[in-house]
């Protein structure tokens, strides 16, 4: 007997008790940086923003099947953006340009989500592991000229964000709390956007590049299109994600908040979670929270060898993840749908004829 | 402008750097070449090799000569160990997992090496005695000119390995046609392992030569990695001289770079590099079609 009956083809995020259960998760997370202290409320945040990164990298890696080593370039990127347009002072900018956080917030996924858009067709040139090798490639490349360019990034000082929020706040509402609050705003969004798409027709293109490229260009699916769609899409919530956090933390660094540690992180996230499911990443990044805090004090400096180990073991023995764990062991759709419920669903539809 | 001496020098400093770039894109190489696995940990290896050379040479003296040795012993019992345990699980199994167990593999890799070791940059010094050749516009410095020679030397051996042994014979069989190479009697489980250990133990010698011209650090894993692939890329998979030019043209135009952009541009111009050929002509400029 099965812990949550589910009907075959639905997902997780179809049944009710689990929508219902989210909304409350969301509604309690929501409270959180008026109720908790800073430091759960930091914690929690940077957990929502884990969920921004593992989703979107979920969109293009787990279901357009394209590997991409170089999130953290469009993570970064969005990062700088949004704190030159808070703060242009910090790199010489004029003063003219400077926008509200939230603007600034969303200027920063349009322009790493532009990035994608110029850089796309060229790196989707290659294919598999020249693909996966080639984003490695360019987000290094990004990640030495940012850091070479100390007048507008900082170099190895960083760069700080201006704290006083252009915008008027109503108490009890703090700059931190206002951050949060949108940052779970876009968590939630990314995860309904990212669900629409892979339900839709555009979804199955994505999938059928994944399961095999040349049947799928065979049979009239222009791989390009459907990579595109993925790419552009992850790198634009990759960079709210990263101008979220300079707008939380109010200081990066091109050596910290470009580097590769952030794609490992959303690849540790996606993999322990499960690749290409919808709430694989989600409890991924809940997992690595807790595992990443547990790791630190139990095996301290050597937590990321056991993470790095973990996603070895995870991808050899359970490549589908915990969620595909839960899948198997609590939720059973391997039974065909029985026949008082096909009889059910019969009567409905003759009602509905009749009246 | 540079002088016309600075420029040979760096030109000759940057053909003798190549022969060791050469050396670790060979290993990488001919695993990508026979498994269709990119070796995502072959810079951490790398790494791991300089490490065994230099810890030797502090702790006892001996020269990192010998020590590539070991290194080269130690990570081909690594690769062996990685492909018999882990890789065989997921090898022909389509591309996310090897590359995903390999990305999680350097992991492990550079933080163990930080934990162990810390993260400061360490080098060794060639320690045997000999003096360079001054050829009156360039200098050819005693440690540079050797690690040059030795790393020909492996390069040729690789050659002679794959093109007169048996194992090695097998080797390019299963590189041409690895179903052919099943009927034929190869057994290509085997041939996996020990190429993966060969191409393991390549990174280690080049990371030992490396170490006694350049201080290495655990997180030198990622650019050394990256610099091979260029190798590979440039020199066309498969071909082993499109491999030693392909260094070679990676080492001088690098050293070119930070000569005239500045040091901070040494990597970006060998990146740069890497993916130009990559997007212009991606079966490299020897064009092996493997």
């Amino acid at each position: 007997m099965s812990l949550i009956e589910r009907r075959r083809g639905r997902t997780l995020l179809d049944d009710r008790r689990v929508q219902a259960a989210g909304a409350l998760l969301v509604a309690a997370l929501a409270t959180v940086p008026f109720v908790m202290n800073f430091y759960v409320t930091e914690l929690l945040f940077t957990g929502l923003v884990f969920v921004i990164l593992g989703v979107s990298w979920n969109l293009l890696a787990g279901y357009a099947g394209q590997i991409s080593l170089g999130h953290a370039a469009f993570f970064g990127m969005g990062a700088f953006v949004s704190a030159w347009l808070t703060t242009p002072t910090g790199a010489d900018l004029p003063e003219s340009i400077q926008l509200p956080v939230l603007l600034a917030v969303l200027v920063g996924g349009l322009v790493a989500a532009l990035i994608s858009l110029v850089v796309g067709p060229i790196m989707f040139r290659l294919r598999g592991h020249y693909f996966a090798i080639g984003t490695l490639a360019l987000a290094a490349i990004i990640q030495l000229v940012m850091q070479d360019q100390r007048e507008y990034t900082g170099g190895a000082t960083g760069y700080f964000v201006d704290s006083d929020p252009v915008e008027e706040l109503v108490p009890p509402l703090t700059a931190e709390a206002t951050v949060y609050l949108v940052t779970l705003a876009v968590a939630v969004l990314t995860v309904l956007v990212t669900y629409r798409i892979v339900e839709s027709p555009t979804g199955l293109g994505m999938k059928a590049i994944h399961d095999d490229e040349d049947a799928a260009s065979g049979l009239g699916v222009d791989p390009l299109k459907y990579k595109m769609y993925a790419f552009v899409v992850s790198s634009f919530f990759a960079g709210i994600a990263g101008a979220l956090y300079a707008q939380y933390t109010l200081y990066i660094n091109p050596g910290s908040t470009l580097d590769i540690v952030w794609t490992i992180d959303t690849l540790v996230i996606v993999i322990l979670g499960g690749m290409g499911t919808v709430a694989g990443p989600l409890l991924g990044a809940g997992l690595f929270l807790g595992l990443d805090n547990l790791l630190s004090s139990v095996v301290g400096e050597l937590s990321t060898a056991v993470e790095g180990a973990l996603i070895v073991l995870f991808i050899v023995f359970l490549p589908s993840g915990v969620y595909g764990l839960i899948d198997d062991y609590l939720v059973s759709d391997a039974e065909p749908r029985s026949d008082d419920e096909r009889a059910t669903a019969k009567r409905s539809s003759d009602a509905t004829d009749d009246g | 402008m540079a002088s016309s001496e600075l420029v040979a020098q760096t030109l000759v400093n940057g053909l003798l750097l190549g022969g060791i770039y050469a050396v670790a894109a060979l290993g990488l190489s001919l695993v990508f070449g026979i498994m269709d696995i990119v070796n995502l940990a072959h810079g951490h290896m790398l790494m791991v090799g300089g490490y065994v050379a230099i810890i030797l040479f502090a702790a006892t003296g001996i020269t990192p000569l010998v020590g590539m040795l070991l290194a080269m012993v130690l990570l081909f019992v690594l690769g062996v160990v990685l492909q018999k345990v882990l890789l065989q699980h997921v090898v022909d199994e389509g591309l996310e997992q090897p590359i995903i167990v390999l990305f999680g593999l350097a992991l492990v890799l550079q933080n163990v090496g930080r934990v162990l070791l810390g993260g400061d940059a360490r080098s060794s010094d060639i320690g045997v005695p000999g003096s360079g050749l001054d050829l009156g516009m360039v200098y050819l410095s005693f440690p540079r000119t050797v690690t040059f020679v030795i790393a020909v030397l492996l390069i040729v051996g690789t050659w002679a390995y794959l093109q007169y042994t048996k194992t090695g014979q097998a080797i390019r069989a299963t590189a041409q046609n690895r179903t052919a190479a099943r009927y034929m009697g190869i057994d290509t489980e085997r041939i996996y392992v020990i190429t993966l250990g060969i191409g393991t133990a390549l990174a280690g010698a080049a990371g030992s030569l490396l170490s006694m011209l350049y201080p290495i650090d655990p997180f030198v894993g990622w650019s050394y990695l990256l610099k091979a692939f260029a190798v590979v890329v440039l020199g066309g998979v498969g071909s082993i001289l499109g491999t030693l030019v392909g260094g070679l043209v990676i080492g001088v135009s690098e050293n070119l770079g930070a000569l005239y952009l500045g040091g901070g541009y040494r990597n970006i111009v060998s990146f740069s590099i890497f993916l130009a050929v990559l997007l212009i002509k991606p079966e490299g400029l020897f064009g092996g079609s493997q």
